[in-house]
C-alpha cells in the first residue's frame, strides 16, 4: 500500500512534466544544490544552452524570492539574507515541450496589493518596455523592504517566453499564498 | 588601498582589485548568498581608491558567465562611481567580456554600456571555450 500510494503520487507529478520539485524549508544551500542538479539534468537532456541559462536564471530569482520574502520563516536572524530558512515550494517542469518554473510561499495580506500592482505593471510591458524598466530600476536605490535589487521580478519577466502567471489565495492567518509561474 | 584578491567559489567570482596598478577584475559566476555582503567591501575599497585623487588610469575587466539580479545591482553600484571619476577626468575603461553566442551576457553588457558616457566601455567577444 505504501509503495503503491506513493508511486501514484510520484507518477502524477511526472505525468505533469515535473523535473524537480521541492516543498518545505528552503535555504541558500538548498537553492544551490537544487540548481546544480537542475543544470546537470538540462545538460544531460541536451537542452539548448540559451534556454538552460534562462531556466537557471529564473530558478535562482524565484528561489531567492521564496527565501527572502516567505512569511513562514524558520530562522529570523537580524542580518540580511544568509541564514534565512523559509518555507515554500519550487517546481521546475515541462509542459508541451516548454520549461516552466513555479514558486509559492505565504506572505502577509498587507503586502499583497503592492506586489499585485508590481506584477500587473510588469505584465503590461512589452520586451522593450521591460528592458527600459529594468535599467531604470537598476539605477535606483532598492525599494523599501527589498533585500535585493527590486529587479528580480523584472528579470524573471525578461527571461520568460510568455507573460508570467501569478495568483494569491487568502489564508485564515492574515496571510495569503502567493504563486508565480514563468514559462521559458 | 590594499589589493583585494579572492578566489572564485561555486557562486561568487574571482576578484582581483589591484589598485596600485589600476587593474581590477571580476571573473566567474555571481549569485552569492548575500550580494550586499560580497560586493559591499569591494565598493567601499573602490570608492576609497577613487577618493585618493591620484588620477591614475583604471581598467576594470568584467567577465561573468552568469549573474543574478542582486549582482546586477551591485555591478551598477561599482560602475556609477567609475563613470563619475571618468567625468572628472580620470581615464576609466570597463572591458565587458562575453563568450561568442552568449546573447544574455552580451545584451547585459550593452545595457550597462548605455549608462556610460565618459568612461570607455569595451565589449570583448571571446571564443567559445
Amino acid at each position: 500500500m505504501l509503495a503503491r500510494d506513493f508511486m501514484n503520487f510520484f507518477d502524477a507529478s511526472r505525468r505533469q512534466g515535473v523535473i524537480l520539485s521541492f516543498g518545505g524549508d528552503i535555504s541558500e544551500n538548498v537553492l544551490f544544490s537544487l540548481g546544480e542538479v537542475l543544470k546537470l539534468r538540462m545538460s544531460q537532456g541536451e537542452t539548448d544552452a540559451s534556454v538552460a541559462k534562462r531556466v537557471f536564471a529564473i530558478f535562482v530569482e524565484q528561489a531567492q524570492n521564496v527565501i527572502r520574502y516567505s512569511a513562514d520563516k524558520v530562522a529570523k536572524p537580524s542580518g540580511p539574507a544568509p541564514g534565512l530558512i523559509s518555507n515554500g515550494v519550487i517546481v521546475v517542469g515541462m509542459e508541451a515541450s516548454r520549461f516552466y518554473v513555479l514558486c509559492g510561499n505565504e506572505m502577509p495580506d498587507a503586502d499583497v496589493p503592492s506586489l499585485r500592482a508590481r506584477l500587473d505593471h510588469i505584465a503590461s510591458l512589452n520586451s522593450d518596455a521591460l528592458k527600459a524598466y529594468y535599467r531604470e530600476k537598476l539605477r535606483q536605490p532598492p525599494d523599501e523592504g527589498s533585500l535585493g535589487g527590486s529587479i528580480g521580478l523584472i528579470e524573471i519577466a525578461r527571461r520568460s517566453s510568455a507573460p508570467v502567471e501569478y495568483g494569491f489565495q487568502a489564508l485564515d492567518n492574515q496571510r495569503s499564498f502567493f504563486c508565480l509561474k514563468a514559462y521559458i | 588601498m590594499d589589493r583585494i584578491q579572492l578566489a572564485a567559489t561555486d557562486r561568487s567570482p574571482q576578484v582581483d582589485f589591484d589598485f596600485a596598478s589600476g587593474h581590477l577584475s571580476l571573473r566567474g559566476e555571481s549569485y552569492p548568498e548575500d550580494a550586499a555582503a560580497f560586493f559591499g567591501p569591494l565598493l567601499q575599497a573602490l570608492r576609497a581608491h577613487l577618493a585618493d585623487q591620484s588620477g591614475a588610469p583604471i581598467v576594470f575587466e568584467v567577465g561573468l558567465a552568469y549573474f543574478n539580479s542582486s549582482s546586477a545591482k551591485a555591478l551598477m553600484n561599482l560602475f556609477m562611481p567609475l563613470e563619475d571619476a571618468a567625468e572628472e577626468g580620470r581615464s576609466v575603461t570597463v572591458r565587458w567580456h562575453f563568450v561568442d553566442g552568449d546573447e544574455t551576457i552580451e545584451e547585459a553588457g550593452e545595457d550597462f554600456a548605455a549608462d556610460f558616457s565618459h568612461a570607455r566601455f569595451e565589449m570583448v567577444r571571446e571564443p567559445v571555450a
